[in-house]
C-alpha cells in the first residue's frame, strides 16, 4: 500500500506547495531578522547620540545637572559617581530600572524594568570618571517586530492556500487532455477500434503521447483485422472439404450403388479428409510458430545438397508442365539451419513457382554468397506479382487471383509457412518481381 | 498374433479392431487405462497399440509400468500429441513406434508388420510379383524378362511397392520412406502422383495384366488380384 497520493494533479500541487512553503519560510525568516538587526542598530546609534550629548554636559558642568530640575529632561539617563547616584533624570527614575552602579560588561545591554518593560542601555565612563548610563525604551521596536511577525505568519498560510488552489486549478487545466484521453481510451474496445484519442496540442508531451497511443491503436486495429480475416478464411477453407464430405456421403446413402461405386464415393470422402488433415497441420504449424512453440534443430548442413535434393524432388512437376528447371549451384556451402524447415521453405517456393508459371515456361534456382549472407534464389518466368500485392502474398490464405488459385490447389498457406521457416532460421525472404516478366524469391540466410 | 488396443474413443477403437481382424490378427480392446493394464498383466500379447490421453491411467504411465516389469512387448503409441517433444518422451519411455492421429490405416498396418517382424526380416535380393521382378544386386527391374528403364526414384518406389505387395501404400508412407520426408504438410502429394503415373506407364501400359492400382482417397497398391 503506497502512501503516495494517487493523482498526478494532487502530487503536482503538493510538490510545488511544499517548494513554495520552503521559499516563503526562508524569505520571511530572513526579512524578520534583517529588520530586527536594523532596528536594534538604529536604537544603538540613538543611544550613542544621547550618550555623547549628555557626556559633554557631565564633563563640562556636572554641578549644573544637580541644580537642574530632575523632572525636566525627557531623556532617560543616570550619572554615578563612585558607588552613589550623582544624578538621574525623572523619566529614568519612573521607568523602574534595576539598580546599576557599576559599568556593565558590554556597552549595550537590554534589561527589564520592574513592570516588565524592556529598555536598552548604553554605559560608559566620562572623562571626569562619572559612570553614565543612557536608556531607551525598546517597546516601539518590539511592537514593530511583533507586527511584522504577525503579518508574516498570517501572510504565509494565505499565500500557500492561494498557491495550492491556483496550482490545483492550473494542473487540472494542464491535465485535462489526459482525462479526455483516458475517457476515450476507456470507450475503445474490439468493436470500435477505428476510433482514436483526442489530441489537443500535437506539439506538447501529452499530444505526443496521444499520437503514439493512436499509432498503437492503428497497429492493434490492423492486427484485429488480420485476425478477423484469418478466422474467416480458415473457417471457409475448413468448411469446404467438410461440405464435400457431407454431401458426397449423404448423396451416396440415397443412391442404390454397387460395391465399386460405393468405394469410389468413400474414396472421394477420404480425399477431402486428407485435404482437411493437411490444412489442419499447416494451421497448427503456423499457430505454434506464432507462439514460438516450434522446436528447431539447427545444425551445420550442406546447403548445396539440400537445394539440389529439393530441386530434384520437384523437377517432375516442372516436367509435367513442359517447363525447364535449371539449377545453378556453383559451389558447396555449409550453413547452420534446421534442415526440415529450410527444405519446407524451398519446396513451397518451388511448388509455388511451378504452379504459377505457365506451361513451357522456365524456372531457375541459384545459389549466391556474399558478405550479406547466403542467398538461394528461385526465379520464374511467370506473370509476376503486381506491386501492390507484394507485401500481402506472405499473408495466410492470401491469393492474388482467387479463382485461378483455387483450381491450381493449395489453401494459400505455402508462402506464409516458407516465410516462417526462413525467419526461424534467422534469415528473410526477398521478392523481386516485374509484372509480366516473372518473379524471383530470394531466401537470404546469415552465414 | 495377438494385439491389444488401449484407446478410449470407441469409434476409433472399433475401426482399428475391424481393420486389424481383417488382416487376421487376434484383437482385444480396452477403453480405459486400468482395464488395459489389467489385460496386459493377465494375458500375453504380441503387440500393444496405446493411446496417450486416457481416462484414469495415462498411457505413458502404463508404458513405463510395463517396462519396469521388464516386459518387452512391442508398444506402438497412437496419439494426437504431435510435437517432437511428445514423440521423444514417448520413445524414451520405451515405446517402439509413434504414430500421430489422424493416421492412415494402411500405414498403421505396415508399421505393425514391421514391429512384429523385427529381427527376422530377411533382406531378399530378389522380389517378384507375377512377371514383375526386381533384382536389387543388379539394380534392375524386369517385366516378362524385359528390362524396364526406370529412374532412380522409380526404382526405389518399385522396391517399396514390391516389399508391400498386395497391401495399400499411402502417399504419407511413400513420402516418409522413399522421399525421407520428415515434415508433414509438405506439398509432395502431387510429386508422388506424377511419379506413380509415369511408373504405371512403364510397368503396366504395355501389358494386359495391370499390377499398379490407385485406391482412391487412400493410396496405391501393387497386386495381381483385382483390388
Amino acid at each position: 500500500m503506497s502512501l503516495r497520493p494517487s493523482s498526478i494533479r494532487l502530487r503536482l500541487t503538493l510538490w510545488y506547495t511544499l517548494a513554495l512553503a520552503l521559499i516563503v519560510i526562508v524569505f520571511s525568516v530572513s526579512i524578520y531578522f534583517f529588520v530586527k538587526g536594523r532596528l536594534f542598530q538604529q536604537l544603538n546609534e540613538q543611544l550613542d547620540r544621547d550618550y555623547s550629548s549628555i557626556a559633554i554636559e557631565v564633563t563640562e558642568e556636572p554641578a549644573d545637572l544637580r541644580n537642574s530640575e530632575p523632572e525636566s529632561p525627557t531623556r532617560l539617563f543616570r550619572v554615578v559617581q563612585g558607588k552613589n547616584v550623582y544624578y538621574q533624570s525623572g523619566p529614568y527614575r519612573k521607568a523602574g530600572l534595576p539598580e546599576i552602579l557599576d559599568s556593565l560588561a558590554s556597552r549595550y545591554q537590554t534589561v527589564r524594568s520592574e513592570s516588565g518593560k524592556r529598555f536598552r542601555l548604553a554605559t560608559g565612563m566620562t572623562k571626569n570618571d562619572f559612570l553614565l548610563i543612557v536608556a531607551q525604551d525598546e517597546e516601539p521596536i518590539r511592537m514593530t517586530l511583533r507586527t511584522l511577525f504577525v503579518i508574516l505568519v498570517l501572510a504565509l498560510p494565505s499565500a500557500l492556500i492561494l498557491a495550492v488552489l491556483g496550482g490545483y486549478v492550473l494542473a487540472a487545466r494542464l491535465l485535462r487532455p489526459v482525462a479526455a484521453m483516458a475517457k476515450k481510451a476507456g470507450q475503445i474496445s474490439a468493436e470500435n477500434l477505428s476510433e482514436r484519442l483526442p489530441i489537443e496540442n500535437p506539439g506538447d508531451e501529452l499530444g505526443k503521447l496521444a499520437t503514439i497511443l493512436n499509432q498503437t491503436l492503428s497497429r492493434l486495429e490492423d492486427a484485429f483485422e488480420r485476425l478477423r480475416r484469418f478466422t474467416a478464411d480458415a473457417s471457409h477453407e475448413l468448411r469446404t472439404p467438410l461440405t464435400a464430405i457431407q454431401s458426397v456421403g449423404e448423396v451416396a446413402l440415397q443412391e442404390e450403388l454397387d460395391a465399386n461405386a460405393y468405394r469410389d464415393r468413400i474414396g472421394s470422402m477420404l480425399e477431402e479428409t486428407s485435404r482437411l488433415t493437411h490444412l489442419v497441420e499447416s494451421l497448427l504449424l503456423l499457430t505454434r510458430a506464432d507462439t514460438g512453440r516450434v522446436l528447431l534443430d539447427r545444425k551445420s548442413h550442406n546447403i548445396t545438397k539440400l537445394v539440389e535434393k529439393a530441386v530434384e524432388d520437384m523437377r517432375v512437376m516442372a516436367e509435367e508442365k513442359g517447363q525447364t528447371l535449371t539449377a545453378n549451384l556453383p559451389f558447396r556451402i555449409q550453413a547452420v539451419v534446421d534442415e526440415g524447415a529450410l527444405r519446407r521453405a524451398l519446396v513451397n517456393l518451388l511448388d509455388n513457382a511451378i504452379k504459377y508459371t505457365p506451361e513451357k515456361g522456365s524456372l531457375s534456382v541459384g545459389l549466391k554468397s556474399d558478405d550479406r549472407g547466403l542467398a538461394i534464389e528461385v526465379s520464374d518466368s511467370g506473370p509476376g506479382i503486381p506491386a501492390d500485392q507484394r507485401g500481402k502474398i506472405f499473408d495466410r490464405f492470401y491469393r492474388i487471383d482467387n479463382d485461378r488459385s483455387r483450381d491450381i490447389g493449395g489453401a494459400g498457406l505455402g508462402l506464409a509457412i516458407a516465410k516462417w521457416a526462413v525467419e526461424a532460421n534467422g534469415g528473410y525472404i526477398e521478392l523481386e518481381s516485374k509484372e509480366g516478366q516473372g518473379s524471383t524469391f530470394r531466401i537470404v540466410l546469415p552465414r | 498374433m495377438k494385439i491389444l488396443i488401449i484407446e478410449d474413443d470407441k469409434k476409433v477403437a472399433q475401426a482399428l479392431k475391424k481393420g486389424l481382424e481383417s488382416e487376421r490378427y487376434d484383437v482385444e480392446v480396452a477403453y480405459a487405462g486400468e482395464e488395459g493394464f489389467f489385460l496386459l498383466n493377465a494375458q500375453k500379447f504380441d503387440l500393444v497399440i496405446l493411446d496417450l490421453m486416457l481416462p484414469g491411467r495415462d498411457g505413458l504411465e502404463i508404458l513405463m509400468a510395463l517396462r519396469r516389469q521388464l516386459d518387452k512387448t512391442p508398444v506402438l503409441i497412437l496419439t494426437a500429441k504431435d510435437t517432437v517433444e511428445d514423440k521423444v518422451i514417448g520413445l524414451d519411455s520405451g515405446a517402439d513406434d509413434y504414430l500421430i492421429k489422424p493416421f492412415a490405416f494402411p500405414e498403421l498396418a505396415a508399421r505393425i508388420r514391421v514391429l512384429l517382424r523385427r529381427g527376422i526380416d530377411g533382406q531378399d535380393l530378389r522380389l517378384r510379383l507375377a512377371d514383375l521382378e526386381i533384382d536389387l544386386a543388379r539394380h534392375a527391374v524386369t517385366r516378362r524378362g524385359r528390362l524396364l528403364a526406370l529412374t532412380a526414384k522409380e526404382f526405389e518406389i518399385v522396391e517399396y511397392l514390391l516389399r508391400n505387395r498386395d497391401r495399400i501404400v499411402t502417399r504419407e508412407m511413400l513420402a516418409k520412406d522413399v522421399w525421407q520426408e520428415t515434415q508433414r504438410a509438405t506439398p509432395l502429394d502431387n510429386v508422388i502422383d506424377v511419379h506413380m503415373a509415369r511408373l504405371r506407364k512403364k510397368i503396366d501400359e504395355p501389358f494386359s495384366l495391370k499390377l499398379l492400382h490407385t485406391v482412391r482417397g487412400v493410396g496405391f497398391i501393387l497386386t495381381e488380384r483385382n483390388p
